[in-house]
């Protein structure tokens, strides 16, 4: 046979079995065909049964009871990484929002009252950054509740019963905040001074006001007031000033103004590296340098409103409380630590790098590698945990999952101190910076030198004192020790900056601040200051509101849905990152948004410098 | 010749590895997953030595009551909590009037009632929301408690004055 008969008898079989399948095809679908003939009125049996089957569909669907879901999907990511996601994108930019007013507030006031136009120059430049800024945390304000409302209808349908007499003053109070911040923004230049100065008070006030009515919502969440064990609603005031709705207040009050300043830092920065003259370097790095300080100046009384939310969240529920510390979380707060320690190292490296911008800087430069040597000893401690990963001949080893020497280290006693010393040490770097190109000439300079040293060396000294007694005394007795700890710093830090400011009074200047003469890196590590604080933001963020675990209201709703368990750190971790690079990407076209902002009536960037 | 890399792709990759960076310290911690807990179903016919091991189990995972408690760590300073080595031998003798099972039953249910001198009140009660242990794991918890220094005696059957439906 040759080849040519071969493929012709294939092709052949193929088309008969073609056709074989079409006539098939054919015969069957006219199975049940009306008869050509037949009366179009008249219907077959099939036809009859097919109408009836309808029928009962529908008269099924009509007698469907309406069920509310407690609960809808999300595709591929899940209902809760959809909305953490969410939240957290709402709530940076919120924040951002909240806090840029106040530092832009009181830099207008500085210039207003000393009449340095730097100032006003600079409050207008912070406030360029807030325009595309509010619109996205408008967008994603309502992003995030749709989705609440969508995903899990339940829940908020318990918050609304709660809740929801707050509901209207909240969105007029955002239609006050966006009619005062537009002519904020708009109105620069174009009102009087004293107008100007009340339009940005009053958006402080309402931006103020707006975040304490939010966080009464989600303070509910967490430490839930004013209800029945049942969740009935017996009093909204109780329900709204719960436990933890003033820590919670304050505490992110201090931390979106350092979160604020990061990222007007970070602003600077930008504008720094891609400044072409000399001029423009100088403003930028002034500019970045006041974000800096201001995120920083925030950054130390931190630590202590988060002591005071943490004791108002043991004092509501022991087991929250343990569940944080001691519990599912503890590990987080190693991650924090981490977090924070780099924030310090980083918050100081620029001030040591800015001190090298004035002549005269030599006689404090030598100072430098002490504060290095402390900051970095209280980072590894605080760093330490208590247990550590180990195997199981490790453990033999050790006698325990305590190490026998460091894990001393890892208890509160030793952490309260690092962080205290560590809080001490950056002051005393701001302070070195402030200093720096001035000789005080007032009679009493070598007494007050001497005061301030001793205020400094006795508050280490109290820090220390109560870091060590702690080992030996109760626990009941011990956890009271973080009160004159944090006291002693807080009091030795006001007492230093009110001698230093009278002692150099009128100081005699022995070099010029050469702002704009710093290397890149500085840049790049206002950046890392500013990724690093939205990173903890996150990450705190998240402690906050993980500690609920499997309760929508702890204590009073649970979570019933499929996501209720609480994930690994390692997870979140992820979730948090990939929220900052989506926050970071967004920052970008705020950045662009401003730069194309222009310079209303502040004449051109050259001149202000 | 050097190769100059734009600014933005400069940015982006700081910002891109601190990210990184922090994300894989989130890798590098203990990784566990915690579920909800679940109604542990206890028949009524189970043994006090049964009891044991389930009442065990509750104390170091649903009850949560490790995260404060230690067994055998010796002495009160240090700890913020007290130690329950040997509490089956010691609870007969706390409050004047109280056996072993009523003493621990009341630790549970009503731990503010009697706080152990040199502690601080924290218990929370027990069979209330956040951990909500129902009136038979309570029992299994009392039976566990019974074995660390003492003889257990509780049975599934024995009624406890501030359970749901007690004496």
């Amino acid at each position: 046979m040759t080849r040519g008969k071969l493929v012709l008898g294939i092709i052949g079989a193929l088309l008969a079995l073609v056709a074989t399948v079409r006539i098939a095809q054919w015969l069957v679908g006219g199975e049940y065909r009306t008869p050509q003939r037949a009366d179009e009125a008249q219907t077959t049996p099939r036809d009859q049964g097919l109408a009836d089957e309808r029928a009962a569909d529908e008269k099924a669907d009509q007698a469907r009871p309406y069920v509310p879901p407690d609960y809808r999907p999300f595709p591929k990511i899940g209902s809760r990484v959809a909305v953490w996601v969410l939240a957290q994108l709402h709530l940076l930019f919120a924040a951002f929002v909240l806090a840029v007013p106040l530092f832009a507030f009181i830099i207008e006031l500085i210039g207003y009252v000393t009449g340095d136009k730097r100032y006003d120059k600079l409050a207008y430049e912070f406030t360029k950054l807030l325009s595309a800024a509010f619109s996205l945390t408008a967008t994603f304000g309502a992003f995030l509740t749709f989705a609440l409302v969508a995903l899990y209808p339940k829940f908020m349908n318990y918050l609304m019963e709660v809740f929801s007499p707050t509901f209207l003053p909240y969105v007029l109070l955002f239609f006050f905040e966006a009619a005062f911040l537009y002519s904020y923004y708009y109105g620069w230049g174009k009102f009087s001074p004293r107008v100007h100065l009340f339009l940005g008070l009053m958006l402080n006030l309402v931006g103020t006001a707006i975040m304490f009515i939010a966080n009464a919502w989600l303070t509910f969440m967490m430490s839930p007031a004013g209800v029945s064990e049942k969740g009935a609603l017996l009093s909204l005031g109780d329900a709204f000033m719960n436990y933890t709705w003033m820590p919670i207040n304050i505490h992110r009050m201090i931390a979106n103004v350092a979160f604020g300043g990061s990222i007007a830092g970070a602003y600077a920065a930008f504008k720094y590296l891609q400044a072409k003259t000399d001029d423009e370097r100088a403003h930028y790095d002034w500019m970045g340098y006041i974000g800096n300080f201001v995120a920083i100046s925030a950054f130390l009384p931190l630590p202590f409103a988060g002591y005071w939310l943490a004791s108002e969240i043991y004092a509501f529920s022991q087991t929250m409380g343990l569940t944080m510390m001691g519990g599912a979380f503890s590990w987080l707060f190693i991650i924090q630590a981490a977090l924070i320690g780099n924030l310090f190292l980083a918050a100081n490296y620029y001030l040591w790098l800015g001190m090298g911008r004035i002549e005269g800087v030599q006689n404090y430069q030598k100072f430098i590698k002490y504060l290095l040597i402390a900051i970095a000893l209280c980072f590894a401690v605080w760093a330490t945990p208590r247990s550590i990963l180990a195997s199981v001949s490790e453990v033999r080893a050790m006698g325990g999952s305590t190490h026998p020497v460091l894990g001393y280290l890892g208890v509160m006693s030793a952490k309260n101190t690092a962080v205290n010393i560590l809080i001490l040490s950056t002051f005393m770097s701001f302070l070195l910076f402030r200093r720096t190109g001035k000789e005080a000439t007032v009679t009493w300079r070598r007494a007050g030198n001497l005061a301030q040293q001793a205020i400094f060396f006795g508050a280490a000294a109290i820090v220390i004192f109560y870091g060590i007694y702690g080992y030996f005394v109760e626990a009941r007795v011990r956890i009271k020790f973080s009160i004159p700890q944090v006291l002693s710093v807080l009091a030795a830090m006001a007492l230093i900056t009110v001698i230093d400011v009278f002692l150099y009074r009128g100081a005699r200047r022995t070099g010029e601040v050469r702002w704009g003469r710093l290397p890149r890196i500085s840049q790049y590590t206002l950046i890392f200051i500013a990724v690093s604080f939205t990173w903890l933001m996150g990450l705190m963020g998240y402690v906050r509101s993980g500690l609920r675990q499997h309760w929508h209201v702890y204590g009073v709703m649970r979570d019933q849905s499929v996501d209720a368990f609480t994930p690994t750190l390692g997870f979140a971790t992820q979730v948090v990152s990939v929220t900052v690079l989506v926050f970071f990407a967004l920052l970008g076209f705020v950045f662009w948004i401003a730069s194309l902002a222009g310079d209303h009536g502040h004449g051109d960037t050259e001149e202000a410098a | 010749m050097t190769l100059r890399v734009p600014l933005l792709f400069r940015i982006a990759a700081l910002v891109a590895g601190t990210t990184a960076l922090y994300a894989y310290i989130g890798q590098l911690v203990p990784q566990k997953e915690v579920q909800p807990p679940q109604v542990i179903e206890l028949p009524d016919d189970l043994t006090t030595q049964d009891m044991i091991p389930i009442g065990a189990q509750i104390f170091q995972g649903k009850g949560l009551c490790s995260t404060c408690h230690t067994i055998g760590k010796g002495g009160s300073a240090g700890l913020r909590f007290p130690d329950l080595d040997g509490i089956g031998s010691r609870a007969a003798t706390r409050i004047e009037g109280l056996s072993d099972v009523e003493y621990l039953g009341q630790s549970l249910y009503e731990p503010d009632v009697f706080v152990v001198p040199g502690f601080n009140p924290g218990m929370p009660v027990m069979n209330k929301p956040p951990l909500e242990l129902t009136d038979q794991e309570i029992l299994a918890v009392i039976a566990y408690l019974q074995s660390l220094g003492g003889a257990p005696s509780v049975t599934m059957q024995t009624e406890l004055r501030w359970a749901a439906g007690g004496s």
